[in-house]
């Protein structure tokens, strides 16, 4: 993930070469709008299990929850990129994650989209593409053929 | 060594370290033993053997200077073992700061540094100045009508004892015993333990007479207080003929006997070792079957396997409510073996839950062991005498719990001697006795471990104390006058507050008390303070025995279930809101006679406004140590087994919580941390400040 922040942002090319490496990202949806994690740092995708409020902690912590006996604490996604508010629906999902404390931390989403397939040319920085308050997470835009997906850096998204 | 696993590395440390605690444990014996004027030999070899298979460990593992300061430690205990040096209390401060050598060995051999340890270079020097210093005495082992033979063969060891014994004027038996080849070892370890209370047996040698096909006749040396015909009537049986050895008439030269190793500082004894090991085969033997049956284990599997139990207690519950199910569809047979199945496994799993929570268990003696050293060095240190009197050191407690103490109890027990414990000549003023006691009891009280650590010293200067807390800001000067005794008490928890004037090595820093506090609360403790002026200082931890499995009350606040504690629970009331009193901002009710503040968890907690309006309510009483706090909840749902799992590290400091539990159908409870919420509504931090007064009514 470290190299993807370093990585020179260049304009999108039609087709990359095939010889560069190619990057999986995991799109989905939060607050309406389409977000792309890097796929390595993601362990599981869960339908949300009941997940119990942690009173005092702080906003974007949805709770903790129980997957197969690990405790998972579950971040709201949408509260953490302060998007607007959107109920849960049937699609919502979370995805597991651990943080580099080895914390095991779900990240709640409105739902979950394909896998795509990025070459570092087809990553652009992200200029002024998003409200300030998400830019310090967002490590660049992809246009994939019909979307625009504002890609995320995981690591900056987990505690520390 | 790059064929070394990790694991292995691992293992040996570990095994490193188990060993120099055993050191330390012989030195400290070695001590008490030491001042109470007794000589105790098997001390000296325990320590002995302590080093020696160190110093193989350290071969093993290429720990080069591990091996090497081994080596140099195992001569002079040789030369203590053998009689050549006699242990003088400077020895034995040379022995003692061994241990923390060891210490600081292992720790830069384990990181794999190569540094000068200045401190270990020193020692070096001490034992090696020690060790120029050994000289012999003549023997007086010729003035015994000894068979040659036998003494040919005394190990260097041995014929130390046989003269030891001889110079306490003790007399010599020789003890000839047949043994049946199908059963000697047993009936030999009988001979001994049963001789052995008339003495010590120095040797034993095979005396090679024939004497039938399945019989072996054995010679062994015993020296004794005991007249001969008690010795027979004792030890008397058809196979045992008990003979004095008489002492020579005339002397004879000393060279007739083949002393071997009589030269000063002899080569390492590594054969000699091999030979003891062998020919005192009573003694050693029974450490080495506990070697082979014990297994180290790391804690975390024990805290897999706790899991794994705990995800059991979801199936037997979910057992339970097939049972009930089944009962109320009319399959009345079935749901009775269906309930007679899960009281078995409820059972079975209850018995498999206490054994695992005995394993995790170990005894405080572990850490108190350590302080015993802390106590022995900073005594010597502030040049005050100090007695250190150990009760209850069998109590057991959690394995991770003893880690944790060690550091607080360090504190406190710095404290005690350096804050609390006054110099020789104010003791003397007051009639005090010269040397100070410091006491350091442990025992069990329910589900709870208590250590006190108290003190014969001065107490706790209650006028200074104030004077600093309002020197250093902590508090008001008209906040002062107000303050009742615990509060100023309480007042050395509060970080940066020291009653000593100068700033020094041990523990005028103000940085002791308060840190003591935070580690002994995270722990699931609490921690109180009684002090007399002139008389003493005590402090009483209370602690819980495991942080694996608590039992726990379940209740529901608002819409959410919480777990509490058992173990912090001293009853569940009903509520009745026109009970509630006001008192100095506070809601109190009466408790049989007694004021008990209360508190409103889902107020506290910030919990979201129930819709509904609650008309039943419940009154749970928290109590830790001296504290009481009444809990207001919604419903209680019983009790129950629960495993706590910590929170994830980015909840680590929302205040309030122990951790979380499975509850079953998937869902999560937040295990309620008693200590911390009574802590925060009684300290103050959410009201006003507590009026203890009313607290204890």
């Amino acid at each position: 993930m470290a190299d993807l922040t370093r990585a020179p942002a260049a304009r999108l090319s039609r087709r990359g070469s095939e010889s560069a490496p190619l990057r999986e990202f995991l799109m989905f949806v939060v607050g309406g709008e389409l977000f792309g994690i890097e796929l390595t740092g993601i362990k599981e995708i869960l339908s949300p299990p009941p997940i119990t409020p942690v009173p005092r902690s702080s906003r974007e912590v949805l709770g903790v929850c129980s997957v197969r006996g690990l405790l998972v604490t579950v971040l709201c996604l949408r509260r953490k990129l302060r998007l607007s508010e959107t109920s849960n629906s049937r699609r919502s999902r979370i995805l597991l994650t651990t943080s580099e404390s080895g914390e095991s931390v779900g990240l709640l989403v409105d739902e979950v989209r394909q896998v795509v397939r990025l070459q570092a040319s087809e990553i652009e920085a992200a200029a002024s593409t998003l409200g300030s308050d998400a830019s310090e997470h967002v490590v660049g835009v992809a246009r994939p053929p019909g979307s625009f997906v504002v890609l995320l850096d995981l690591r900056s998204i987990l505690p520390s | 060594m790059p064929e070394i696993t990790d694991k292995a590395r691992e293992e040996f440390f570990s095994e490193a370290q188990e060993i120099i605690e055993t050191l330390s444990r012989n030195l400290l014996a070695l001590d008490t033993a030491q001042k109470s004027g007794k000589e105790d030999p098997s001390l000296i070899n325990e320590a002995f053997r302590a080093v020696h298979t160190l110093k193989g460990l350290a071969g093993l593992f290429g720990a080069v200077r591990l091996g090497a300061f081994s080596h140099r430690l195992e001569d002079l205990l040789d030369d203590l073992r053998l009689g050549r040096m006699d242990l003088r209390p400077e020895v034995l401060d040379v022995l003692f700061s061994t241990v923390d050598a060891y210490g600081r060995i292992l720790t830069i051999e384990k990181e794999g540094r190569d540094e000068d340890l200045p401190s270990v270079d020193d020692l070096f020097r001490r034992l090696d100045k020690l060790g120029a210093a050994v000289e012999r005495s003549a023997s007086p082992v010729g003035g015994y009508e000894l068979d040659p033979g036998m003494l040919a063969v005394l190990t260097e060891y041995e014929e130390h004892r046989l003269r030891s014994n001889i110079e306490q004027n003790l007399l010599l038996y020789r003890l000839r015993v047949q043994f049946d080849l199908s059963t000697i070892d047993k009936a030999l370890d009988d001979m001994k333990e049963r001789a052995k209370r008339h003495g010590e047996i120095i040797t034993y040698l095979p005396t090679g007479e024939a004497t039938g096909v399945d019989a072996i006749e054995l010679d062994l040396l015993l020296a004794s207080r005991d007249d001969l015909a008690t010795l027979i009537g004792s030890l008397g049986a058809d196979n045992i003929v008990i003979e004095e050895i008489p002492r020579r008439r005339r002397s004879v030269p000393p060279s007739v006997v083949p002393l071997r190793g009589s030269v000063a500082g002899a080569m390492s004894p590594k054969q000699e070792f091999d030979r003891l090991a062998e020919a005192a085969a009573g003694e050693v033997a029974p450490s080495l079957r506990s070697l082979t049956q014990t297994v180290r284990v790391d804690i975390r599997k024990l805290d897999h396997l706790m899991n794994i139990v705990g995800e059991l207690s979801i199936v037997r519950s979910s057992l339970s409510r097939i049972a009930e199910r089944l009962r109320g569809e009319g399959s009345r047979q079935l749901a009775t073996e269906l309930m007679r199945l899960h009281r078995n496994f409820d059972r079975r799993l209850g018995e498999m839950q206490d054994g695992i929570l005995e394993v995790r268990m170990v005894p405080l003696g572990q850490v108190f062991d350590r302080l015993a050293r802390v106590v022995r060095q900073i005594s010597r240190d502030l040049g005050k005498e100090i007695r250190l009197v150990i009760t209850g050191a069998e109590t057991e407690i959690d394995k991770l719990i003893v880690e944790e103490l060690s550091d607080p109890l360090m504190h406190m027990i710095r404290n005690a001697i350096d804050h609390g414990i006054e110099s020789a000549e104010r003791r003397a003023e007051v009639g005090k006795p010269l040397a100070g006691t410091i006491a350091l009891n442990a025992f069990q009280k329910g589900n709870h471990v208590m250590i006190e650590v108290e003190d014969d010293g001065r107490g706790i200067d209650e006028e200074a104390l104030i004077e600093k807390a309002v020197e250093s800001g902590k508090i008001a000067r008209h906040e002062a006058s107000e303050l009742v005794r615990d509060e100023i008490l309480a007042l050395i928890f509060v970080p940066g507050l020291s009653t000593r004037e100068q700033v020094d090595d041990l523990s005028g820093r103000g940085v002791g008390m308060d840190i003591v506090k935070t580690n002994i609360n995270k722990l699931g403790g609490v921690i109180d303070v009684h002090s007399e002026t002139g008389i003493g200082t005590k402090m009483a931890i209370t602690l819980p025995i495991t942080l694996a499995i608590v039992s726990a009350l379940l209740v529901r606040v608002h819409s959410q279930v919480f777990a509490i504690p058992l173990s912090t629970v001293s009853e569940a009331l009903s509520f009745d809101p026109s009970q509630v009193r006001r008192v100095e901002n506070r809601e109190v009710i009466t408790v049989r006679g007694s004021s008990l503040p209360i508190c409103d968890l889902g107020r506290l907690l910030g919990l979201p406004e129930p819709i509904e309006d609650r008309r039943r309510r419940f009154v749970v009483v928290a109590a830790l140590g001296s504290r009481r706090l009444g809990l207001v909840v919604d419903h209680l749902f019983g009790q129950e087994d629960i495993v706590i799992k910590p929170l994830g590290s980015s909840l680590s400091r929302v205040r309030g919580f122990a951790g979380a539990t499975e509850l079953g159908d998937q869902r999560v409870g937040l295990v309620l941390d008693s200590g911390a919420v009574i802590e925060e509504v009684l300290s103050g931090a959410e009201g006003p400040r507590e009026r203890p007064s009313l607290l204890h009514g």
